[in-house]
């Protein structure tokens, strides 16, 4: 196929042809051409189907607004639908395709949906689908499903990446029409930083699509050396390809930038960047878009508007029709007449719903005042037009000029609303913008060359006084204004068929008065029931119109009526872009151990807390399950020694006159008398009582303490203590600081951890249990001088104690300490069997403190000092948390040995019924004991402590599972604590 | 006697890595310590940090080189760090011997990976992660702020047009690091 | 969002923790009279304007200070940033 519809002129680069496909026929385009404009060149006129009905459609604009000219692009994994293809720029080897139908494009079976339309008007869904109830999720559902929605996903994962990024600038102008251009020249002048973005692949905004002129030459050629001033100066940056599509607080703007959708291959570069955009002031100059006039059947393909078969003759060089009508309501329609004429289109006549006086005299054109076009034909494309005198022309084009909407879309994203002016009949934005916004050109209702120039330096100028610039003086360069003279036309009530209102959702006029009779009357409730204005393109065409004639309908005019307003984004965002870097094992970042090479090597499995990554278990042998392995390490550990990673607990280091002081206030227990070289275990609670966190914290100097916290809370228990001494006590003298990543620390536990250590602490250090008891630390040095910390702390209940090295000897030491400790067979042990031997020992971890449990719950209430005062202090003594009735942390074991017990299981009596007035609470924490034999729990139930002995059931309704269990003591193991003092 | 050594490892062993002519760097001797001042003890701190290192703490977001190549650096009121090259894990002995007790001390050198990214893509590869205005005359040499990059807690500092200092906690300097390269590898061309 | 740090200048919302009203600054003494009834008030009662509002911000990923941000809830506008500890002796909580 040849190029036949291509005119002379144009901006395309007719020296670069490019190949590309269509439903899988090759064309050529130009380098310059979009998908739409390529297209339209090779004479195609179908494009795709409706959403609804299925009817068949065609290219219907130029740009962004585009409803129809939904395609799919490229294969495989790298298929994206619904891309609109008059913004899709071609590139050679392209593959596009059509979307939304079934068969072929010419032959859609859902193509049917057409004729059931009467059934399927405004708010089928809520008539149609209601019965019977059953019917919702296997028939109307997946029925609704397979008929409606647009393109396919290629259901591969996407192979692009994505990126974010952060600009910053004093101006951002958006849009590079003749208002924008001339709002960044003169910010760029002035020095201020500037940022010009425009999502066309060139500057110039509707200057390419026209035949002014600018500053004493073509309106391209005078935006081609505008952006070739701003390219030179260093304080301004010009960004193509980017859409503004959001207006955020504080003069914070996002920007979706297409990187590589122009390139046949992204060669691994972001294919997107979402620009979150920080700017002092903003100067939106986002043009407008015109509207159409709803007639009867003014869907078919080759039914355009005015402007855009316009920019195609002139910026592309192709003519939409062979023969071509226009159809207006003013002045502007009558120039796209002028301009196809002009590059040898044929122009069959000019029709203005306007009793007027011809606006121009164009040579060979019919021309027809006072009437409209009420019917059209052509089944894939345009046959004929029939006017309201009666009269058909025989025309394969349409061109609708219904007038320009302002792109108001950005002041209305901090709920700013439009108001409307009956003299250019169009919503312009309102006094509410965004604060630091201003708006110049057509978006604000500014139609004439000349005026958008003028505006867009005035709004600058304005801009950078505000933020301390010298405007510059330069005036801004010469234009005409072009008439623009409307008299509002909304639809032609002489039509007898079906009038679409909104292309992309198959929204007819009669659906809207449909809906004005149902009493969907605001324009919130009239998008709801008939979906005008959803989708990708928001109803950029179609928004006022339906507005329009909801308003006649109601007999009221268009401001009583409502106006819509706009949510971001502007256009489309794809997910990936939104995204970024923030997927697969990108999604967070992750915190690991100095120790975690050596891990790697030594079998470990990992699991995830919080952000790090914590060594579960050591695989070692032929051990065939988890718990081979967990049981080994817990065995070991108890009869010799094991070595434990517990890098990850939270270390804050507090400094000051008044360390203890705060210490005292954040925990519920007192820490002012701890003796220096001596570690507590203390708890926090928050104001409302609740446990908060526990944790150990030593006392290495008078007024120096080291506290540590659980993994996951270390930065909520850090500002919590900012909070304790900047809100409440700000005079006092102390400082904080984490430490979390200066030290790797690892846990040495059992019977001979003191042997192991004594190898490699240096000479002068006594370990003996006499010199260092229990709860004992130290600054010491080990392998001769380096410095560590040592803490005998237990809690595996073992004779332990962690040592803590700066973290770059992380590596060594786990290394150190295994080639060491080989003499006693020790072993590393990870999470798990941590975990089991703190369930032996019933110590609380987050499993227990939920956020819901109390110290008097964890059998901690009397920790919680009366002498002071401390967080938490006063509401723990409410009545109800001091009661006898309530949860204990208990000790539970099956009553059968060889059950299993499952955590999340409720406690009921036995004979009871598993309801909640019979609840008496659940197991929190489980494990096999290998040092008992039997598996072990802990929990709550309802008076626990005093309930010792009894047997109770541990009801898990999710897995089916009913065991009687007997309540215990929680510290199963060594419940007098002699192994870890010994 | 011990028997055995530990050896030192550094976060990213000595990352080095160049993009054309930008370049990305762990630095490896590096000692970092926090200083914070106790109440009602600025003026003692000031006269020794002026008397060893020739200027009295900056004002939070500044830093500036003292004497023997010393960095002083201050993100927030009455905290400031001293950064300065030395090869062991310890840096408060030397500080500590020229500001005596006037400050509460805390080691930050194992604390944190330092990273050092030059090149005329240094500010675009920032750009894509840091929502700190690079700008020279926003963001001047020696300035030196906490901010945030791909969710992980920074410091951020400009030691020269082009050169910046860039810190993260050591144990997300994996993480970090890609960060930075994904950065330069999408940057660069 | 973007708050106009006292010591720092404009500084993105990405930096911050959020908690809350800034009343939990008037936390009331344990030797109070009434103090179980102050201390149910302090964490419990809250106004909840619709309008400027006083809440607590921490510039965690930044200078670690506790800030009082005045913010209009309804237009998100910040009229006022102070640091807490300044808020918190001028409510009269130096001891």
């Amino acid at each position: 196929m040849t190029q036949d519809m291509r005119l002379d002129g144009g901006l395309v680069d007719r020296s670069r042809t490019i190949s590309f496909s269509w439903n899988g026929k090759t064309m050529q385009g130009y380098q310059g051409d979009t998908l739409a404009a390529a297209l339209l060149a090779n004479g195609v006129k179908l494009v795709g189907r409706s959403f609804k009905y299925h009817r068949p459609r065609g290219i219907f604009s130029a740009g962004s607004e585009e409803p129809n000219a939904l395609v799919q692009l490229r294969k495989g994994a790298y298929q994206e639908p619904n891309t609109r293809a008059t913004v899709a720029e071609l590139f050679e080897g392209l593959e596009a395709t059509s979307q939304n139908h079934k068969g072929t494009l010419e032959f859609d079976f859902l193509a049917m949906n057409d004729l059931a339309s009467p059934f399927l008007s405004a708010g089928f869904y809520y008539k149609t689908f209601m019965w019977p109830r059953a019917f919702w999720e296997k028939v109307y559902e997946p029925f609704i499903r397979s008929a409606a929605g647009l393109g396919a996903l290629s259901g591969e994962t996407d192979p692009d990446v994505y990126d974010k990024g952060y600009l910053h600038c004093d101006v951002l102008v958006i849009g590079s029409g003749p208002a924008g251009l001339s709002a960044a020249l003169a910010a760029g002048r002035s020095g201020a930083e500037v940022l010009l973005c425009d999502e066309d692949n060139v500057f110039g905004g509707r200057l390419n699509a026209e035949t002014f002129k600018v500053g004493g030459t073509s309106g391209v050629e005078w935006a081609r050396n505008a952006v070739a001033e701003l390219e030179v100066m260093d304080n301004v940056r010009i960004m193509s390809r980017t859409t503004v599509y959001g207006a955020f607080d504080h003069g914070i703007y996002g920007a979706l930038e297409r990187k590589t959708d122009h390139l046949r291959s992204a060669n691994g570069k972001p294919r997107n960047i979402a620009w979150k955009i920080y700017s002092g002031r903003a100067i939106l100059c986002a043009g407008a878009t015109e509207r159409s006039i709803a007639f009867g059947n003014n869907d078919r393909p080759g039914v355009m508007l005015a402007g855009s078969v316009r920019a195609y003759a002139n910026r592309w060089g192709v003519a939409t029709g062979k023969s071509i009508a226009v159809f207006t309501n003013n002045d502007d329609g009558w120039r796209t007449a002028s301009d196809l004429v002009e590059v040898g289109a044929n122009v069959a006549a000019v029709i203005d719903s306007r009793e007027i006086e011809p606006f121009m005299n164009i040579p060979g054109v019919s021309v027809t005042v006072g009437a409209g076009v009420c019917d059209t034909t052509g089944r894939k494309a345009l046959k004929s037009v029939t006017l309201t005198t009666g009269q058909t022309l025989d025309v394969d084009c349409l061109a609708v000029a219904g007038g320009w909407s302002p792109n108001v879309h950005l002041t209305c994203h901090q709920r700013g609303r439009p108001s409307w002016r009956e003299d250019i009949a169009a919503f312009v934005p309102g006094g509410d913008l965004p604060p630091g916004m201003s708006v110049a050109g057509a978006a604000n209702g500014v139609y004439g060359t000349r005026a958008c120039l003028v505006e867009g330096r005035a709004a600058a100028n304005a801009a950078v006084k505000e933020l301390g610039f010298t405007a510059s003086r330069k005036g801004a360069d010469k234009a005409e204004d072009e008439p623009a003279n409307i008299t509002a036309y909304w639809h032609v009530k002489e039509s007898t068929k079906r009038a679409w209102v909104d292309l992309q959702n198959d929204v007819t006029t009669k659906d809207v008065k449909q809906a004005e009779q149902e009493g969907f009357r605001s324009v919130e409730h009239l998008k709801r029931y008939t979906t005008m204005g959803m989708a990708t393109d928001q109803g950029k065409t179609a928004n006022v119109l339906g507005l329009a004639i909801m308003a006649e309908a109601r007999g009221k005019s268009i401001p009583e009526t409502g106006t819509t307003i706009f949510r971001p984004p502007y256009s489309p965002v794809p997910f990936g872009a939104l995204a970024g870097r923030s997927k697969g094992k990108d999604f967070q970042p992750y915190r690991i151990t100095p120790s975690d090479k050596w891990a790697r090597e030594n079998g470990a499995s990992f699991v995830e807390t919080g952000p790090w990554l914590r060594a579960e278990w050591y695989v070692k042998g032929d051990e065939k399950g988890w718990r081979d392995s967990v049981d080994r390490e817990v065995i070991e550990t108890r009869k010799s020694v094991g070595i434990c990673d517990v890098t990850t607990l939270g270390k804050i280091d507090i400094q000051g006159r008044d360390a203890a002081k705060l210490l005292n206030m954040a925990y519920a227990n007192g820490f002012a008398k701890l003796p220096v070289g001596k570690t507590r275990y203390g708890i926090m609670l928050r104001e409302d009582g609740i446990c908060m966190d526990d944790g150990t914290t030593a006392r290495l100097g008078e007024n120096h303490f080291v506290m540590t916290t659980t993994t996951v809370n270390a930065v909520a228990i850090y500002r919590h203590l900012d909070f304790i001494r900047q809100c409440l006590y700000p005079d006092w003298d102390v400082h904080i600081m984490s430490v979390t990543d200066s030290w790797a620390q690892y846990a040495v536990a059992g019977p001979n951890s003191r042997n192991l250590l004594y190898k490699i602490v240096d000479e002068e250090f006594d370990l003996s249990n006499e010199a260092f008891p229990f709860m004992a630390c130290a600054d010491i040095t080990i392998c001769g001088g380096i410095p560590a910390r040592l803490f005998r702390i237990s809690f595996s209940g073992e004779l332990a104690y962690e040592i803590a090295v700066p973290s770059r000897y992380g590596d060594s030491l786990i290394r150190i300490l295994h080639k060491a400790g080989k003499e006693f067979n020790v072993v590393p042990y990870g999470l798990e069997a941590l975990s089991v031997m703190r369930i032996e020992k019933g110590h609380a971890v987050a499993s227990e403190l939920t956020g819901q449990t109390t110290a008097q719950n964890l059998g901690m209430g009397r920790m919680i000092s009366k002498k002071k005062d401390c967080i938490g202090n006063i509401l723990s003594e409410r009545e109800y948390m001091n009661s006898d009735e309530i949860w204990n942390l208990v000790g539970l074991q099956p009553v059968d040995k060889a059950m299993k017990l499952d955590g999340g299981s409720h406690f009921i009596n036995k004979g009871d019924a598993p309801r909640m007035d019979t609840d008496l609470g659940w197991m929190t924490s489980v494990a096999y004991s290998p040092t008992l034999g039997h598996h072990i729990g802990l929990g709550f139930v309802k008076a626990g402590s005093s309930r010792m002995g009894d047997v109770i059931r541990a009801w898990d309704g999710v897995r089916k599972k009913d065991v009687e269990v007997e309540i215990v003591s929680a510290h199963f193991f060594d419940p007098d604590g002699e192994r870890l003092r010994g | 006697m011990v028997d055995f050594t530990l050896e030192p490892k550094a976060v990213l062993d000595g990352f080095d890595k160049i993009w054309n002519s930008t370049r990305l760097r762990e630095l490896t001797e590096l000692a970092a310590v926090a200083v914070s001042v106790p109440k009602d003890g600025a003026v003692a701190l000031n006269q020794k940090l002026k008397a060893a290192y020739g200027r009295n703490v900056p004002a939070a977001g500044e830093s500036f080189i003292g004497k023997g190549n010393t960095r002083v650096m201050s993100f927030a009121k009455d905290q400031f760090m001293i950064l300065f090259d030395h090869a062991a894990h310890s840096g408060i002995p030397i500080v500590e011997k020229k500001l005596g007790n006037t400050g509460y001390y805390v080691e930050q050198t194992n604390n944190w990976v330092f990273l050092e990214l030059s090149g005329p893509q240094a500010r675009a590869a920032l750009e894509r992660v840091c929502p700190v205005n690079t700008h020279v005359d926003k963001f001047t040499v020696n300035r030196a702020e906490r901010t945030n990059i791909e969710h992980m807690g920074t410091v951020l500092c400009r030691t020269g047009d082009d050169t910046f200092l860039i810190m993260s906690a050591s144990s997300t300097a994996g993480s970090f690091l890609h960060a930075l390269e994904t950065s330069m590898d999408y940057v660069s061309q | 969002m973007i708050i106009n740090h006292p010591l720092l200048g404009p500084r993105d919302s990405s930096e911050f923790y959020h908690l809350g009203d800034a009343t939990l600054i008037d936390r009331p003494n344990r030797e109070d009279v009434n103090a179980a009834e102050a201390f149910y008030e302090y964490l419990y009662v809250r106004d909840n304007p619709a309008g400027k509002y006083c809440e607590l911000w921490y510039h965690e990923q930044g200078d670690r200070s506790w800030l009082v941000v005045t913010r209009d809830t309804t237009t998100h506008e910040i009229s006022e940033v102070k640091l807490a500890s300044d808020e918190a002796r001028a409510r009269g909580r130096s001891v």
